[in-house]
């Protein structure tokens, strides 16, 4: 009687979590479709909102020192024609969407006749290689700097701290352009711009490694330097409430070791950090874009400027959706990691 | 869970601890890099130069003595190397215009700005018209060869032309109502026919002789190969052509999102007797994409770039101050060659500006002295030195009408009182006592514009302004972004707020000074839609267009003289627009850190090499002169 019972209510349990789990599931996936189709029409719309004629840019870049008019306008006309910016906008947007599905993002304006897929092959590598390990090198950094800062307290605390919180907010182009006039202009240790040594030509030669390397540091640290402030803050405040709480004192007085306690508190004072990683790695690729443009990295920032400035409705389309997808992802993948490691949370949001 | 959150963690831990592994080393060098800071690029150096000399030339780096270095000309990726295209976007390769680009592609004759020749390139001796001013004939040097080791003949020019009016190209859209056809008379011949009037006479000769300059040759049976891979017209135009077969001294290289390199064609025909009798001296041309004029800057200052296409503010001060081997075509100031005019037009519909005596008021109180200085830092001739024209500075535009005849007229600026007295005899006045000037009732009010950033143009609407304010006009500027600026100057009718704004004019080519006039005074353009030619202000002139009209087909220099001064004194009265300071074709620097023997005013060339950054119309030649320093 017994038995059967609990095995039953178990049963029941189980179903529930699973249901409960789904409703919020679902309800999270509707949120990220929602968001994303209105994140794809703003994509499209934004760009060509932008007052200016690009048509006219190209050519007038093309038509300096034509002599005929006639000819002038008969340039125009064709790139016209061929970019379709004189279709009506309906028109323009169902071509870009089935064009989008088929994994074509259509021809750059400011760089064509290449194509936009083609552009941004050549630079996400750079942006990847560039953010990655900055975002998770600054993260691990700054979370060791803010926990230790919360356990040994005195000096070091009263060091981190003020420091912290001064670097972390500076903002991302401040801190690019202080390495970039300290070290590459004043000091010259680094060269100001570029992936790359101006005479090389990229191979996988240890002379171009070496090249990259050297490139890579200024513009590496200016991110992250500020991801380190950023995350030994939350860190530490995360970890001086967990060292109060009672569980600390108690197995202290339990006469439990230390380091096991630390590991206890570091493990608990995590949670939102990981959030907070989670969230810089999907929007790495537009969060800091700006070190990029400083120091003329060629990733997606430097990129994505060079279209804005050549109003290149393609190139910025595309840029942006990536930017837009990977922040959607993102944080969706948080919500339903959250659903599942944190079950307060899929309770809360599915009341 | 916690399993979970244990494994979670523990993985992250990893993660990071493996990156930071990756990442260490490279924290690591940064301080290892400090101490011996001079030994870190020394250490470098050596590396990538010492064994230039003998060791044979990997595709992984460029040495430094055997390359060139440009900025300025290129600013983003390039998209192909099409010449039939018109957006490759490759500055260093394509580009057909007065002063064509000569590196990969040839044309008949390569223009010398400094002489105003025409100098043979493809061409053997120089061309003749016939009787009646109908057509060119041309000869091809027997020498002339494509990169593929196959000659260059008359057909691939007639080629050339059919195809560019066929696929609708730049350069057959821009010469198709001055160029009937091109044609072959046998292998070494070429016989250009202009289009003709209804009276029998070439529409435009100026402009047919022009085409040799400008215009390529480019290979049949290149153009043949392209033909068959091209769906239509756009595909024709739109393709990068990887392939392409050129006849000019140096042939692509690599090209990435950063930069462009060109390598020496060591087959190149010019090498023979009968053109340059030897190859070019640097075996790469390589230019660097920097982000700005800043970074460009950093670098040529640094020597990491030779020659340098960019307004480099100050440039006295890398060679009086910094010590720099560092040197322009002049020695002193304007450094280099006027050639083009920036120029304010007044759009002729706004309220008052109308009237001559407002604009020529406005033109006269201006201070040019302060804006060559400040905004050109001195980069160009001031007005006393070159005195208001239509003409640029360059001697021989100069020589092309009577100064003295136009004297009157011309005015050198901060005339306050003159452009007061001109106002009050025209009855413009401050009749409400406010400090403004009226006319018809209205204050005069006016915007000064010209496009954001554009840093010299900027500092000169601004004193622009400051005159208005010396005289009772009120102006204010304002500074659009470019591509808004240019969609609404192109397009008449201006709406409010555009009254007086920068353009440029033509600078210097085979069929200037004529098309520069053309541009700033001739009614066709104005008040037209999709104008990227000139008088954008609106104003028209008659008599200004018979004259205009009938220069090209004049043969006797001293009517063609009496022609361009009637025209300057039209302009110079009738103040339609006003040049602001003058420009050069292309900027040209030169950091003489590795090579040295550039061009500069006086250096005994014949003809004279043109500070056109080696690689433009005659400017080519200076490649062939330019050795290394040790």
């Amino acid at each position: 009687m017994f038995q059967p019972l609990e095995h039953g209510c178990t049963l029941k349990k189980g179903d529930e979590a699973l249901k409960g789990y789904r409703k919020y599931f679902l309800n999270k996936l509707f949120w990220f479709l929602l968001t994303f189709v209105a994140a794809f029409l703003l994509n499209f719309i934004l760009p060509r909102l932008m007052p200016g004629d690009p048509v006219a840019v190209i050519t007038q870049k093309v038509a300096t020192g034509m002599q005929s008019q006639a000819a002038v306008q008969a340039v125009y006309q064709q790139y016209a024609e061929q970019f379709g910016t004189n279709k009506p906008l309906h028109e323009q947007f169902l071509l870009y969407v089935t064009n989008v599905f088929k994994g074509n993002f259509g021809t750059s304006f400011s760089q064509f006749p290449r194509p936009v897929s083609e552009i941004i092959k050549a630079s996400l590598g750079w942006t990847l290689a560039l953010q990655f390990p900055a975002i998770i090198f600054g993260w691990i950094v700054g979370n060791l700097l803010g926990a230790l800062a919360a356990y040994l307290k005195g000096t070091f605390d009263k060091f981190v701290m003020p420091v912290s919180i001064f670097i972390s907010n500076l903002p991302a182009f401040g801190m690019a352009v202080i390495l970039l006039v300290v070290f590459a202009v004043n000091l010259r240790w680094f060269p100001t711009s570029g992936g790359y040594g101006f005479d090389m030509i990229p191979s996988l030669r240890w002379d171009f490694v070496r090249s990259v390397i050297h490139h890579y540091q200024l513009p590496f640290w200016s991110i992250v330097l500020i991801m380190i402030g950023g995350q030994a803050i939350g860190m530490r405040s995360m970890a001086i409430y967990e060292l109060n709480a009672d569980y600390v004192k108690y197995s202290r007085f339990m006469g439990i070791k230390d380091q096991k306690i630390i590991g206890y508190v570091f493990r608990n004072a995590m949670l939102p950090q990981v959030t907070g990683l989670a969230l810089s790695i999907g929007t790495m690729v537009g969060g800091a874009l700006i070190a990029e443009i400083i120091f003329s990295y060629p990733g997606l920032g430097t990129t994505m400027l060079s279209g804005i400035m050549g109003q290149d409705y393609p190139l910025i389309s595309a840029v942006t959706l990536i930017i837009t997808l990977m922040t959607l992802f993102a944080n969706f993948a948080i919500e339903i990691i959250y659903g599942i490691i944190d079950p307060r949370i899929k309770a809360a949001q599915s009341d | 869970m916690k399993k979970n959150l244990n494994v979670l963690f523990t993985l992250l831990v990893l993660l990071g601890i493996m990156l930071s592994a990756c990442s260490a080393p490279a924290a690591t060098e940064a301080p290892a890099a400090e101490a011996p800071a001079a030994e870190a690029p020394a250490a470098e150096a050596p590396a990538a130069e010492a064994p230039v000399a003998e060791e044979p030339v990997t595709a992984d780096t460029l040495p430094r003595e055997q390359t060139m270095y440009f900025n300025g000309l290129q600013w983003g990726p390039i998209t192909g190397w099409n010449p039939y295209s018109s957006n490759n976007n490759n500055a260093m390769a394509v580009n057909q215009q007065d002063n064509a680009l000569l590196t990969m592609f040839e044309t008949p004759y390569a223009y010398n700005m400094l002489s105003g020749e025409f100098v043979p390139l493809l061409a053997d001796g120089p061309y003749a018209w016939d009787e009646g001013m109908t057509a060119i004939t041309f000869k091809i040097k027997s020498a002339a060869k494509w990169s593929d080791g196959t000659p260059i003949t008359a057909d691939d020019a007639a080629y050339t032309w059919a195809t560019n009016i066929k696929y609708e190209t730049n350069a057959g859209v821009s010469n198709k109502e001055y160029i009937d056809t091109i044609e072959a008379v046998d292998a070494q011949t070429v016989v250009v026919k202009a289009k003709l009037n209804a009276d029998g006479k070439a529409v435009n000769p100026l402009l047919v002789a022009n085409y040799l300059t400008n215009n390529y040759i480019i290979q049949k049976a290149w153009t043949e190969t392209l033909e068959a891979r091209s769906a239509d017209a756009a595909a024709f135009k739109a393709d990068p052509a990887e392939d392409v077969v050129g006849s000019g001294p140096y042939k692509k290289f690599f090209a990435d999102e950063t930069k462009v390199v060109l390598e020496r064609d060591d087959n190149y025909w010019g090498q023979d007797a009968s053109m340059f009798g030897k190859l070019p001296t640097p075996k790469y041309l390589a230019h660097i994409m920097y982000k700005d004029n800043a970074a460009g800057f950093t670098a040529f200052q640094a020597g990491e770039v030779d020659v340098s296409q960019q307004f480099n503010a100050n440039i006295q001060d890398l060679w009086l101050k910094d010590m720099l081997p560092v040197s322009t075509y002049l020695p002193e100031a304007p450094y280099g060659i006027g050639a083009s005019l920036p120029t304010a037009f007044f759009n002729v519909a706004s309220n008052g500006l109308d009237q001559v005596a407002i604009r020529k008021a406005i033109a006269m109180a201006v201070d040019y002295d302060t804006i060559i200085a400040n905004a050109m830092t001195n980069q160009s001739a001031t007005f006393t030195q070159v005195p208001r024209s239509i003409m640029n500075p360059t001697a021989g535009e100069q020589g092309m009408y009577d100064q003295a005849a136009v004297a009157e007229l011309q005015w050198t600026g901060k005339d306050i009182e003159g452009a007061k007295a001109m106002l009050d005899a025209a009855g413009v006045v401050d009749s409400d006592g406010d400090g403004w000037r009226e006319y018809n009732g209205k204050k005069l009010s006016y915007v000064a514009l010209c496009p954001n950033g554009w840093s010299d143009w900027q500092a000169a609407i601004e004193v622009v302004a400051a005159a208005g304010k010396e005289i009772g006009i009120e102006i204010t500027t304002n500074f659009p972004e470019w591509a808004v600026y240019q969609t609404v100057v192109t397009n008449w009718p201006l709406p409010e707020g555009y009254d007086i704004f920068m353009m440029w004019s033509d600078g210097a080519g085979p069929a200037q000074p004529w098309a520069r006039v053309r541009k700033l005074i001739g009614s066709e353009f104005a008040q037209t839609q999709g104008n990227w030619n000139g008088n954008w202000g609106g104003y028209k002139n008659a008599d200004a267009d018979a004259l205009i009209a009938g220069i090209p087909g004049m043969t006797d220099p001293a009517e063609v003289k009496a022609a361009y001064t009637e025209l300057t004194k039209i302009y110079l009265t009738d103040v339609p627009s006003f040049t602001l300071m003058y420009r050069p074709q292309n900027f040209h620097a030169v950091n003489e850190t590795v090579w040295t023997n550039f061009p500069h005013d006086g250096d005994g060339t014949n003809p004279p090499v043109p500070p056109m950054d080696l690689v433009f119309g005659w400017g080519i030649a200076g490649l062939y002169n330019v050795e290394l320093v040790k």
